[in-house]
């Protein structure tokens, strides 16, 4: 007796060449037939390194044949880099492999830590502000960049508590770390808008402490408002479209860093491709607004 | 003020256990982070477990996930590991009650997991025996598969699972004693597949799993199913693409 279970149906590919860095999205499983079928007109796709670790089957397959179509970049959610435990070896083993596989245009970490003493939360937790966590950033970051020889950028997250013994301010911690590992950053614009709502700081400070050159991809999201105690808190969903606010800090970014590869991020409650789609040509708008006032 | 390695244990002792947080700015905060550990492994689990899920139902099924979490936290930056003592767990929780198949449907559904990520081989065809002298056959020695795995259940654990997944819709009364399931998962080229195998059959690849020689593979075979055909047998494992490499023992003097 057999059963049988499908992986998904095979879908034909056919080479373009590469599309102009018009704003991609993120690649999401449930749409990978979709993309492969459709072609949607977007710039290029980011996948979360992890979801690709397969070493083998449907999943690097489909992988292989969207890279034959879009530039690709790879988003880690789990090495933990900020943690004090040793980098894991198997996993920077495994995005190195992925590196190697589909050279990606961009690979990205978090300014953030999910583990340690072994145990992971699998979530990106942040990092007290304070020298020896520079000190140790620096570090792990220059370890990755001589593990996969090449540079990676890191992304500010989402943060909901500060830790009481931080010294520096975020953005000061992404300047000093980009500028002394050689990493690039990745600006979340949606991250900068939740952490400063929820800390009271302002986030256009943030965006024009930033050093200039430093960011080399831009993030765009939804998140969501929860009511914790007496004060309601922006918790970092990636459930919905991107809010008002965040185009306006986003218009003010492009302003500032100028058109780098920007990403759509919505994980939760996805929505179609089309949707998808629809909001990386808004962010196309903006830069190309932005293009046509600076020629 | 905290060294960065003490703040991040006691962090983490806080997420699993609600231990103090005393250096954090908005202490009633964390519990977003307690939210965001528990919730992403319920789904994660849940995502790999979906036989489980609907035999104990939703509500059940969270309480199940916590319990796992408490005894078996996340050992990797990458969630497709935390399934791994699920079974066990499982087997632990149940044993002596009316629901000790549910820790057999959890391995079939742990297989079947891996069987998806497992690397990609080559499998060997009959040709590759037609070179090896009879004399040595009951010395060959086979490796499996890597997207491959053996489920040995004293329950019909195919029914189970099939009539327990998200889409089939109407519930069906399966006789836990109507015998068990001997399954061999394997990952064919574009589907994971279970094939329901007989005593001897599974005998046999359970003893070549785990390195055994062909001859002492047939004789496991034949303790439980004295009509065991090895010729037979082969052939079909064969045809599967069960078999990616062949070890022929150093010519003998």
């Amino acid at each position: 007796m057999t059963f049988c279970i499908p992986l998904t149906p095979a879908a034909e590919s056919v080479p373009v060449a590469l599309a102009s860095l018009s704003a991609g999205v993120g690649l999401r499983a449930v749409h990978h037939n979709e993309v492969l079928e459709t072609r949607p007109r977007v710039g290029w796709f980011e996948a979360h390194s992890e979801n690709y670790f397969a070493r083998g089957g449907a999943l690097p397959r489909i992988l292989g044949r969207i890279r034959e179509h879009y530039p690709l970049s790879l988003h880690g959610v789990g090495l933990s880099i900020g943690s004090t435990d040793p980098l894991s070896r198997t996993h920077l083993a495994d995005v190195a492999r992925l590196v190697r596989d589909f050279e990606p245009l961009l690979v990205s970490e978090h300014l953030s830590w999910s583990s340690v003493g072994g145990r992971f939360t699998n979530d990106l937790l942040p990092l007290p502000y304070t020298e020896e966590a520079l000190r140790h950033m620096v570090d792990r970051v220059r370890q990755v960049q001589d593990f996969l020889g090449r540079q990676i950028l890191i992304e500010n997250v989402s943060s909901y508590l500060q830790f009481t013994c931080s010294t520096i301010s975020e953005w000061e911690f992404l300047g000093a770390l980009a500028h002394e590992s050689g990493c690039g950053l990745l600006l979340d614009v949606n991250n900068v808008y939740v952490s400063a709502m929820n800390h009271g700081f302002d986030a256009h400070t943030y965006l024009t402490h930033i050093p200039r050159r430093a960011i080399q991809e831009m993030h765009l999201a939804g998140h969501s408002k929860r009511r914790i105690g007496d004060r309601d808190v922006l918790v970092d969903t990636h459930d919905g479209p991107v809010c008002d606010a965040v185009w306006e800090l986003y218009v003010a970014a492009v302003n500032r860093f100028g058109p780098v590869p920007t990403l759509i991020e919505w994980d939760s409650n996805i929505p179609t491709l089309e949707l998808l789609a629809a909001e990386a040509h808004k962010a196309d708008r903006i830069t190309e607004a932005r293009h046509a006032r600076a020629a | 003020m905290l060294a960065l390695r003490e703040l991040q244990s006691r962090f983490v002792d806080a997420l699993f256990a609600g231990a103090d947080v005393s250096y954090v700015d908005i202490p009633d905060r964390v519990e977003i982070y307690r939210n965001n550990l528990r919730e992403g492994f319920i789904k994660a689990l849940a995502i790999g477990f979906p036989g489980i899920e609907r035999l104990v139902g939703t509500e059940y099924f969270r309480r199940l996930a916590l319990d796992f979490l408490a005894a078996y936290p996340s050992r990797a930056g990458n969630l497709d590991h935390i399934g791994e003592s699920f079974a066990p767990f499982l087997a632990e929780r149940f044993a002596n009650s009316g629901y000790a198949y549910f820790a057999d449907v959890a391995a079939l559904e742990w297989a079947h997991q891996q069987a998806l990520v497992a690397a990609d081989a080559r499998p060997i065809t009959l040709d590759a025996l037609r070179v090896v002298n009879p004399a040595d056959y009951e010395h060959l020695r086979f490796d499996l598969h890597p997207a491959s795995a053996l489920v040995r259940s004293a329950f019909p654990i195919i029914r189970i699972w099939r009539a327990n997944q998200p889409e089939t819709a109407v519930d069906e009364q399966i006789d836990l004693s109507e015998g068990g399931d001997n399954v061999l998962v394997l990952r064919a080229a574009d589907c994971i597949e279970f094939h329901r195998l007989p005593a001897g059959d599974f005998a046999a690849l359970e003893a070549l799993a785990t390195g055994a020689s062909l001859g002492a593979a047939l004789e496991s075979a034949q303790s439980v199913d004295a009509t065991f055909d090895l010729g037979t047998a082969l052939r079909r494992f064969l045809a599967l693409g069960l078999f990616v490499q062949l070890h022929v023992p150093a010519a003998s003097t």
